[in-house]
């Protein structure tokens, strides 16, 4: 309390030459004003003593007298609970280092996420203060997601001039553990409306520089006279308690020169930073005990730098680049024994230079940085595969003995010798051996044996030492004779891999022995292949096929293949699993078929159950290029780890941080959940038998979760430091240690607001995506065009995303233009240009495209304005009925499967279709169907001219995405009866498409399934139908978002006017017939688990209802069916009030 | 965080819906108005501003009757859970159904931030739906009131014994349900709605204000 009272006491003095305020407070206390003023503040409540707070002096300890001694005093309880609470839960271990939040105090306005409360909890942990009222003076930043219109209008008296930032800015300042600047953060609303706001602020803050400014120097004493003097002494004390060679110093007086400027002029901050930028980063890596406060101040200013949105991005990178090379040679030590982490400095980094199995963990990134766009766009058009499930050919290869054949290729003479590849040639030595060619094989080596087991074994094995940039050379040219032949291509691994070959031409083991010799010709190592029906049986048949062979399983052999078969050879039947089955008599697929699905399932598991039924019969339904995500990243050494003093594993540990974030960085991925692995020496255990191995080990972990994905280093850092703490451990006990990053959220995904990371990935991809386009061009090429599309339209696609920076955007489209050009030599016609992308174009560069196009941009642009929103929302859906379609044994493959025997062309041209619409969503409406049909623009006036032949000939898909266009291009220039002509001639289309196709009766009212797929088939019928208000129906399933719910369509019609449908009659039966069948299917399907939707959609019915005669017979048709069933499932009727 | 890692599926469903459920028939409570408003007080769940009772007997009675109902919802045997309020004959007047629907056979993990978009949409959706309620008679009571899909059997459990078989009387005809809120995810269904008598059914003597 007294402590209370000395506060109260200064706070008066600080108002005190508030005049108006202090006169209120002392006429407070006299009761004859009282009334008034009460009235007077209720106006304010959730506003609190805002203004008011200096008559919180006079009534610390009477009775309240009135609501603004009320709000003293509950302020003064939130303060001390506040208080109390923060001081038991205030960050453990933190010392003499400063809170991240230290001066900052928050007051969080209406809905958050995390919620106010979480956000308390943020600010309590790390040492800032939450005010529950705002008060102007107490509060320095205001948290809120959202704002009414009226408080951004006034934003003034809103905020009082303090900054509106988002959540967001808590949560990644407690990330990275330091105090960011809110700039970014601040509130998209304002950022929108009022550009100017935060240069505003920075300019404000220098003039006037005792007022609230969110600079943390400033923030950790506000009343500090002047805020660029409180800098300069900062870089002081730095100064002083730096020991480094005088280059920094003169780099850090600088810095702090630079601060001085920042504050002072701000215009000038961002080409400052810029050149500062190295230094500062420089110094941080040393490992010194600067003041924290220090650190964060310079940091800040540093971190405000980053987040300025100009040209100067790209000297950060630059800077960025600088600062991850330095530290890691300051940090190391000298060496006293090699081969450990006592004697190597830069053991981690050798130790993942040398090893294998990093070698083939990380391969798979480079191989998808290399083939990304070719295999994404064999992934899109795999519906066909399912097309003719009988027909399939998959292909495994697989390099003979990989490790081994490369290296050798150099020395035909070595060809029948016995050889192996091992890191190290002791012949006494514990390495073990990684791979071992046949020669070597048949003497008993196996890989995995050390290798003076080897010796002992077979004395003349010759023993090479691994040369990765050979294997990466050959995995490389492996993967392009692939590509070469097949565009459905699933990489394995560096030496691995699985083609669907279904629609290639001619005998698939003729294709086989191709490949094969043209794998032998480029890169001198041999393949095995095997070929199958599905991927199990062509791996099977790899096993037979080895060393240098092929061999074809047919399908009616693979019940003979498998019944011999020991189980072992099952891929995903490890030690455990075969030593269970084992013990239940089971050795051979044989006898694993004999056992059920259900006992399977019982005993090991419904997945695993599934998986042995599934694979002792050679049933395998997955599909080729099904690529799995990772579900985590790390890195762990479980070699060679010794340890002296705790500070050699702080600089393993920080070092291992490195190689985990590169690899984050690598697979494009941040992490939110940190596992710290040990292994730590039993106590024992003796000195392992394998030289620096880990021997008999404990295992432990540690893990921890942060509240914002990270890849960076020195959070990473950080937190392992944490974690390694936690442990509390004789660091010479460690034998191994590893690093794993799970909760991994995809970087595109995870940066909110975050212009610095989106900007700088943006830079380096921008780059190395032109290169990839040229790279790939001549690859994809020759394998067919669609891939450098596929890229092109990639890039196109982000750029929509992401439009952040201009000059980005310029470039990205330039080479995007090059891709075109590459593909066709001539600028896209205009018909393929994206709407979406030509009008967020900024003006000058449309202005110039304009040009180019010699004015038609303009009148293009005018044409689609009306259209392009509906086109948007119906190539939208459509792209996503074939995403779904490629998963499912759809009509609409096997149609398209049908043209593509037909009609080769056409097929093509449908696939580029699909693989640009699933890549590039808003990019989409650039593809031109063949012959004779054109874009939106150029379409027909009237089916008529279309050539019904040609129509017939087109995949579903497309021919109803046309005919879509057509009747709501006409509608305002044609008369009804000319809609009647065209749409008999795609209903018997489809007719004889369905007839053919055996896919059961597609009578138009009959079948059961109208709200089956993706859209709903009812939407495919309507839009065909003669009726328009069944048209207008399906039109609005797109437009209402495609959600598969009818009311949100219900709702979209009830702004159309229902009383021009009725007078349109023909048809009137058939279409109240479909709308009941439709509406009673739908209430079968809901009537279960949301009767809301099912209400909602009838209130609206209903309403129809009172404008249409149609939607009265419809509804008194379908009112009684739904009532019963209502009945049936809950008793009791629906409630139809009469009230609306 | 851990101890939900441990729990079955179904347990971590069961105990999210108990607690919404015991938030949202205080909210009834509270939006009929059977107590004074003085007898509730703001309080945060979901991120969303609720009621709470702040008699302890009131309060007691939510909590215990709908933690009663935990192991019965975990084992999927709670068909739905209602708020009652009848008048003095015993007659119900109006009644709060909340209809679940557990899935027993979901195997995975449930991420309690998804199931709780869905149902804050209830509490929202509740908040306004004043309108949609019978103003009561003025001497009414209520009370909670399970219906099973089977007898549970004897248990030795505590909480359970709280559950008493009941035979609340009915309305002689089927009554008239205005739909609140449904949601439906893989782990669970709720469907929250509201019955009222039907227009012929007999009108209570008391009648109503």
């Amino acid at each position: 309390m007294s402590m209370e009272s000395t506060r109260s006491d200064k706070s008066a003095k600080r108002s005190f030459n508030n005049n108006r305020n202090s006169a209120s407070s002392n006429s407070n206390s006299n009761p004859s004003n009282k009334k008034k003023k009460t009235s007077q503040k209720t106006l304010g409540v959730a506003w609190g003593s805002n203004s008011r707070s200096s008559s919180r002096s006079s009534f610390s300890n009477s009775p309240f007298s009135n609501f603004g001694s009320y709000m003293v005093e509950k302020n003064r309880k939130l303060q001390n609970q506040f208080e109390a609470e923060a001081s038991t839960s205030s960050h453990g271990g933190s010392g003499s280092v400063k809170p991240i939040f230290d001066g900052v105090s928050i007051f969080v306005d209406g809905f958050t996420v995390p919620s106010s409360q979480e956000l308390r909890g943020y600010m309590l942990k790390h040492g800032g203060r939450f005010e529950n009222y705002f008060s102007r003076r107490r509060v320095t930043h205001i948290i809120c997601s959202n704002l009414p219109d009226s408080k951004i209008k006034n934003l003034r008296s809103f905020s009082r001039g303090l900054p509106v930032v988002k959540p967001a800015w808590i949560l990644e300042s407690v990330a990275v553990n330091k105090l960011l600047s809110w700039v970014p953060f601040q509130l998209d609303q304002l950022a929108n409306n009022q550009p100017k706001l935060s240069s505003f602020f920075t300019l404000k803050r220098s003039s006037v520089s005792n007022s609230a400014s969110t600079h943390a120097p400033c923030q950790v004493n506000p009343e500090a006279e002047d805020s660029s003097l409180k800098v300069g002494t900062s870089g002081d004390t730095y100064f002083s308690e730096v020991s480094e060679p005088f280059e920094h110093r003169k780099q850090i007086s600088r810095e702090s020169d630079d601060l001085v400027n920042e504050n002072s002029n701000a215009s000038l901050v961002e080409e400052t930073a810029g050149s500062s930028g190295k230094p500062c980063e420089v110094a941080m890596g040393i490992p010194s005990n600067i003041d924290a406060e220090d650190e964060s101040s310079v940091k800040n200013d540093l971190q405000s730098s980053h987040y300025q949105p100009t040209a100067l991005v790209s000297s950060n990178c630059i800077n960025n680049q600088n600062m991850k090379g330095s530290p890691s040679s300051m940090v190391s030590e000298p060496s006293n024994q090699s081969h450990s982490t006592l004697g190597d400095p830069n053991f981690v980094e050798n130790y993942f230079k040398n090893s294998r199995l990093h070698f083939i963990g990380t391969w798979r990134n480079r191989y998808r940085k290399r083939f990304h766009s070719l295999s994404n766009g064999f992934n899109c058009t795999s519906s066909n595969i399912k097309a003719s499930p009988l027909k399939t050919a998959i292909m495994h290869v697989d390099m003979d003995c990989f490790f081994v054949s490369v290296v050798i290729r150099n020395h035909p003479e070595l060809l029948d010798k016995p050889v192996a590849v091992c890191h190290s040639d002791n012949t006494k030595g514990t390495a073990e051996i990684s791979s071992a060619n046949y020669p070597a094989r048949d003497y008993g080596i196996k890989a995995g044996m050390f290798v003076r087991n080897a010796k002992a074994l077979c004395p003349h094995l010759v023993i090479f030492p691994y040369n990765f940039e050979a294997y990466e050379e050959v995995a490389d040219q492996f993967y392009n004779v692939l590509h070469k032949h097949g565009n459905k291509v699933q990489a394995v691994s560096c030496d691995e891999a699985f083609l669907d070959v279904t629609d290639s031409e001619g005998d698939p083991q003729l294709l086989a022995s191709k490949i094969r010799k043209e794998i032998f010709e480029t890169t001198r190592c041999t393949a095995s292949v095997g070929i199958a029906g599905n991927m199990l049986m062509a791996r099977l048949a790899t096993r037979t096929a080895k060393p240098d062979g092929q061999c074809y399983i047919p399908p009616e052999r693979v019940d003979d293949y498998l019944s011999q078969l020991p189980i072992k050879a099952l891929p995903g039947i490890g030690h455990v699993l075969e030593e269970k089955l084992k013990k239940q008599n089971v050795w051979t697929c044989g006898q694993l078929r004999m056992i059920s699905k259900d006992s399977l399932q019982k005993d090991f598991g419904l997945k695993t159950g599934e998986m042995l039924w599934n694979y002792s019969r050679g049933v395998d339904n997955r599909l080729v290029g099904l690529i799995q995500e990772s579900k985590s990243v790390g890195a762990e050494v479980n070699w060679g780890v010794r340890f002296k003093d705790l500070k050699d594993a702080q600089n393993f540990l920080s070092n291992l941080c490195k190689e985990v974030s590169l690899r984050l960085q690598g697979c494009g991925v941040e992490g939110r959940t940190f596992t710290l692995k040990i292994k730590k020496r039993r106590k024992d255990a003796e000195e392992p038998i394998k030289y620096m191995g880990h021997g008999d080990c404990e295992n432990l972990s540690h893990s921890t979760t942060v509240p914002v994905a990270t890849d960076d280093v020195e959070v990473l850092q950080r937190i392992t430091k944490q974690l390694f703490g936690s442990f509390h451990l004789d660091v010479k006990e460690i034998r191994g240690v590893g690093l794993q990053v799970s909760r991994l959220e995809s970087t595109e995904n995870s940066k909110q607001g975050l212009e610095r990371n989106s900007l700088k990935s943006w830079l380096a991809s921008a780059s190395a995506r032109t290169e990839e386009l040229c790279k790939n061009s001549h690859v994809a090429k020759e394998s067919s065009n669609r891939g450098c599309e596929g890229e092109g339209d990639e890039t196109l696609g982000q750029l929509c995303g992401n439009s952040v920076g201009l000059s980005i955007q310029m470039d990205s489209n330039t080479s995007n233009g090059a891709a075109c050009l590459n593909e066709v030599s001539v600028l896209p016609p205009l018909c393929h240009l994206d709407m979406g992308v030509l009008k967020s174009l900024p003006p000058e560069l449309f202005s110039e495209l304009n040009e180019i196009y010699g004015g038609k941009l303009v009148d293009l642009i005018a044409k689609n304005k009306g259209k392009t929103e509906n086109i948007n929302h119906t190539l939208s859906a459509y792209s996503h009925e074939k995403i779904e379609g490629a998963m499912k044994e759809g009509q609409a493959a096997r149609l398209s499967s049908m043209v593509f025997q037909n009609e080769i062309p056409v097929e093509n041209k449908a696939e580029q279709h699909i693989a640009k619409e699933v890549l590039a969503v808003s990019g989409a409406e650039s593809f031109v169907p063949a012959s004779g049909l054109k874009k939106t623009d150029l379409i027909p006036s009237s089916l008529s001219q279309v050539d019904t032949s040609v129509l017939q000939q087109l995949p579903e898909e497309l021919k109803v995405d046309i005919l879509e266009h057509l009747p709501a291009h006409r509608m305002q220039v044609f008369s009804p009866n000319v809609l009647l002509d065209p749409t008999e001639i795609p209903l018997e289309a489809l007719g004889t498409k369905t007839a053919e196709n055996n896919s059961g009766s597609k009578d138009f009212v009959l079948d059961n399934n109208l709200w089956v797929g993706i859209p709903p088939q009812w939407v495919d019928k309507f839009k065909v139908s003669n009726c328009l208000i069944l048209n207008i129906l399906a039109e609005m399933y797109y437009k209402s978002g495609s959600t598969g719910n009818l009311s949100p369509i219900l709702q979209r019609i009830s702004s159309v006017s229902l009383h021009q449908l009725d007078a349109f009659q023909d048809g009137w039966d058939e279409a109240m017939y479909i709308l009941c069948e439709l509406l009673k299917q739908y209430i079968k399907l809901k009537i279960e688990l949301d009767i809301e939707e099912i209400y909602v959609c009838f209130r609206l019915l209903r309403r129809f209802a009172m404008k249409s005669e149609l939607f009265i017979q419809v509804y008194n048709i379908v009112s009684p069916y739904l009532q019963a069933l209502v009945g049936e499932n809950y008793g009791g009727n629906l409630h139809m009030s009469l009230k609306d | 965080m851990d101890h939900k890692d441990n729990q079955s599926p179904q347990g971590e469903t069961a105990r999210i819906l108990i607690e919404f459920l015991e938030v949202a028939i205080t909210s009834i409570v509270f939006l009929k108005g059977v107590y004074p408003s003085g007898a509730f007080e703001r309080r945060r769940y979901m991120n969303l501003v609720v009621q709470r009772a702040r008699h302890p007997q009131l309060r007691d009675y939510i909590h215990s009757a709908v933690f009663g109902l935990l192991p019965f919802i975990q084992k999927g045997m709670v068909e739905r859970a209602a708020v009652i309020f009848f008048n003095t004959d015993g007659i119900p007047v109006e009644r709060f159904v909340f209809k679940l629907a557990v899935n027993l056979s979901y195997g995975s993990k449930v991420e309690e931030a998804d199931l709780e978009f869905s149902l804050r949409s209830f509490l929202i959706k509740l908040s306004v739906s004043e309108s949609l309620t019978k103003v009561l008679p003025c001497d009414y009571r209520w009370e909670i009131t399970a219906y099973f899909r089977s007898l549970p059997e004897a248990s030795a459990n505590k909480d359970v014994k709280q559950w008493i078989p009941t035979d609340a009387r009915q309305w002689e005809q089927p009554p008239l349900l205005t739909p609140i809120k449904s949601m439906s995810s893989e782990p669970l269904c709720v469907q929250l709605y509201i019955e009222h008598p039907s227009l012929s059914e007999p009108k209570p003597q008391n009648g109503e204000v």
